[in-house]
């Protein structure tokens, strides 16, 4: 039940302006412990300001959205829902240029398959991907417990699409005059995909979505469903009403205000993340793969019971002073 | 590792060809075979052939254990545990205690592994003299325990023993009765005038009588006897000092009796039918129906149609709120920042 659940207690934000936040403060940490050095401007210049950020995340959200439209076997819309959650729950907490997004995206995707019930293997997963395909498996299954412990292990996700099941049923019984609610089907859906690139899941419960949902998709083809909604659902309290109404005005805001980004802006943005990501962190520079060689090598030396505790964080801010240098 | 395919290093076909073969171990630690051990010994040489530290026949026992090692640790073991008895009762906090187990387990270790023995053996003696008298007590109480255990046995078996005898004195009991009862029969058809028949049938009735008699006698004197544990004046016999007596049960308080509530469910939202209602309310014109394999599994329409139900209404009056930790945090931070920046 969304009420009891996690996602209620730990994942929700009064509005935007809190997510907002959250994502500034994720973006000041990184800026402040990898700028030290640098002046204001040069910040601005190098580092991405949070707006940038929000752009690419959205530009990976519709990537996340490709592949799993082209997955095989077909994905169900609740894996790809559930994914998105954990994409857009990483990177309130953590900084784009932090983790490389298109990692976390694939790990996001492999996660939701485990989470949701829908039984893909390894192999045929990575067989969905272009390039080197244990190299990607590896990415996954390394990524995959830093992304488990970003989310704070509370992986169960509710998603709009129960819900809105269960409000057609509901309408189908209980509100016989207006016949056949299935043609409000397409509208809905198409609302729904949209809506997952807006902050909205974090801030409204799910079945307050998918009532947002059937509203906008009524009004889109000229038919009203106000009637259901005071009549038979909130029948008994009114106040609530009011509430409600509040939300799904914002909720329908926010979903047409949604801009798909334009390409060149994206490839711009990619070019300046290139240059101001966390190297320890991106499997593709020479710094990661050498901290990786050495904990491996420095893991057999161990003697029982003595691991060395600042071990890897003196490498990683040896690595860190050296790319440092190398990169002006 | 299979028995059989062990070989006593010295000779080391003998092994194979004899299955019954009986590896020895010795105080080193290594294992020979018993034909070896008489032939060293028969020639007057101590020497074990791997180690060559001096040995002697007594030091020689049938090896328990597959691997040597594993026999040789468990002789030191024993050997230093008599020394070392010491139990819980006699430290004062349990830290204490295991740092005396994780002692003895250290010299152990040394012995076994020959690492540092000298010191370890000097560790020995000191221990020794410093609590020579704890040693002695704890030996003694061990085998007054042990006295205890004996009695307890032996107290069983002699129950045993007289059953198994007050069974065999039934049966012999009424052996003897039945000859009398044949011999009274026969006397009685010799010497007396009455007629025969009527004397067999009441002999047989008799018998019948007697027959009934006795399994009632065999109860009662069949019982064991109790082995009495006082004196008659009152004295306990025996060495009884821990009398296993638990103590009274505490009286448990009369508690409220346990009363069932149901759970009540906030929904958040407008309260959806109950899941008994729905076929009622005609709900299940809207849904698939369940084919024959699923309702076979258990599965009805009313169940999803319920949770669907549920989903949709829960959390319709939801207001947003902030749970999450970072959006607490970040207001915090923000003004930090804005007051340096």
């Amino acid at each position: 039940m969304f009420a009891t659940s996690t996602q209620r207690s730990f994942w929700m934000f009064k509005d935007e302006n809190d997510v907002s936040n959250a994502r500034l403060s994720a973006n000041i940490k990184y800026i402040s412990s990898r700028g030290r050095n640098m002046t204001a401007e040069e910040r601005e210049l190098h580092f991405l300001n949070v707006t940038e950020e929000k752009i690419l995340i959205m530009s990976y959200e519709y990537q996340l959205r490709d592949f799993c439209r082209k997955f095989l076997p077909p994905m169900p819309r609740y894996v790809i829902g559930t994914a998105l959650h954990y994409l857009k729950r990483f990177y309130v907490n953590n900084s784009v240029m932090d983790y490389p997004p298109k990692e976390i995206l694939v790990t996001c995707v492999y996660l939701a398959c485990k989470v949701e019930e829908f039984n893909v293997s390894m192999d045929q997963f990575v067989g969905n991907l272009k390039g080197d395909r244990e190299k990607a498996a590896s990415i996954i299954l390394n990524n995959e417990l830093l992304l488990m412990q970003q989310l704070d292990y509370q992986l169960t996700v509710h998603n709009p699409f129960r819900p809105l099941e269960g409000l057609m049923i509901d309408m189908k019984t209980r509100f016989p005059t207006f016949s056949d609610p299935e043609r409000l089907r397409s509208g809905i859906d198409e609302f729904l995909e949209q809506v997952f690139y807006t902050d909205a899941i974090l801030i409204y419960s799910p079945s307050q979505i998918s009532l947002a949902a059937i509203i906008h998709s009524a009004s889109t083809s000229k038919e009203n469903v106000d009637e259901y909604i005071t009549k038979i659902l909130f029948s008994e309290d009114q106040k609530r009403l009011l509430n409600l109404i509040e939300a799904v005005k914002k909720i329908r805001v926010m979903v047409r205000n949604v801009q798909t980004p334009h390409r060149d802006v994206i490839k711009a943005l990619e070019k300046k993340l290139q240059l101001c990501c966390n190297p320890d962190n991106n499997s593709e520079s020479p710094a990661f793969k050498k901290r990786m060689k050495q904990s491996f090598d420095d893991e057999e030396s161990f003697e029982d019971g003595q691991y060395p505790d600042a071990n890897t964080d003196q490498v990683r801010s040896m690595l860190m002073g050296m790319s440092e240098m190398g990169k002006i | 590792m299979d028995g059989n395919d062990q070989t006593c290093p010295k000779c080391k076909t003998t092994k194979y060809r004899n299955p019954a073969m009986i590896l020895m171990v010795n105080a080193c630690g290594h294992a020979l075979c018993e034909s070896c051990v008489e032939l060293i010994f028969a020639k007057g040489s101590g020497a074990c052939p791997e180690c060559k530290c001096a040995l002697r026949r007594q030091n020689f026992r049938i090896q328990l254990f597959e691997d040597p090692a594993v026999d040789k640790e468990v002789d030191i073991r024993k050997r230093i545990l008599k020394e070392f008895n010491k139990r819980q009762e006699d430290f004062s906090t349990l830290r204490e205690y295991n740092d005396y187990l994780e002692e003895v387990e250290n010299i152990i270790f040394n012995l076994v592994f020959d690492v540092d023995s000298t010191n370890t053996n000097k560790m020995i003696d000191n221990y020794k003299k410093e609590n020579k008298d704890i040693t002695m007590k704890n030996r003694n109480r061990q085998s007054q325990e042990e006295i205890e255990l004996e009695e307890l046995l032996e107290a069983e078996k002699a129950q045993q023993s007289e059953k198994a005898n007050s069974y065999v004195n039934a049966e012999l009991e009424e052996k003897k009765q039945k000859h009398k009862a044949r011999e009274k029969l026969i006397d009685e058809l010799m010497f007396s005038d009455a007629d025969a028949k009527s004397i067999v049938a009441s002999h047989v009735q008799a018998t019948a009588a007697l027959a009934k008699e006795q399994p009632k006698a065999a109860a009662q004197a069949g019982g064991p006897v109790v082995k009495s544990s006082k004196f008659s004046s009152g004295i306990q016999i025996g060495l009884r000092q821990n009398t296993s007596s638990f103590l009274p049960i505490p009286k448990q308080q009369d508690l409220p009796l346990f009363h069932y509530s149901a759970p009540v469910f906030d929904y958040n939202g407008p309260s959806p039918p109950a899941i008994e209602v729905l076929g009622k309310l005609k709900y299940f014109a809207n849904i698939r129906a369940a084919n024959a394999t699923e309702r076979a599994g258990g599965y009805t329409e009313a169940l999803s149609c319920c949770r669907a139900l549920q989903e949709a209404m829960g959390g319709l009056f939801y207001i947003p709120q902030s749970g999450h930790k970072t959006a607490v945090a970040a207001s915090a931070e923000e003004t930090d920042d804005m007051e340096t920046a």
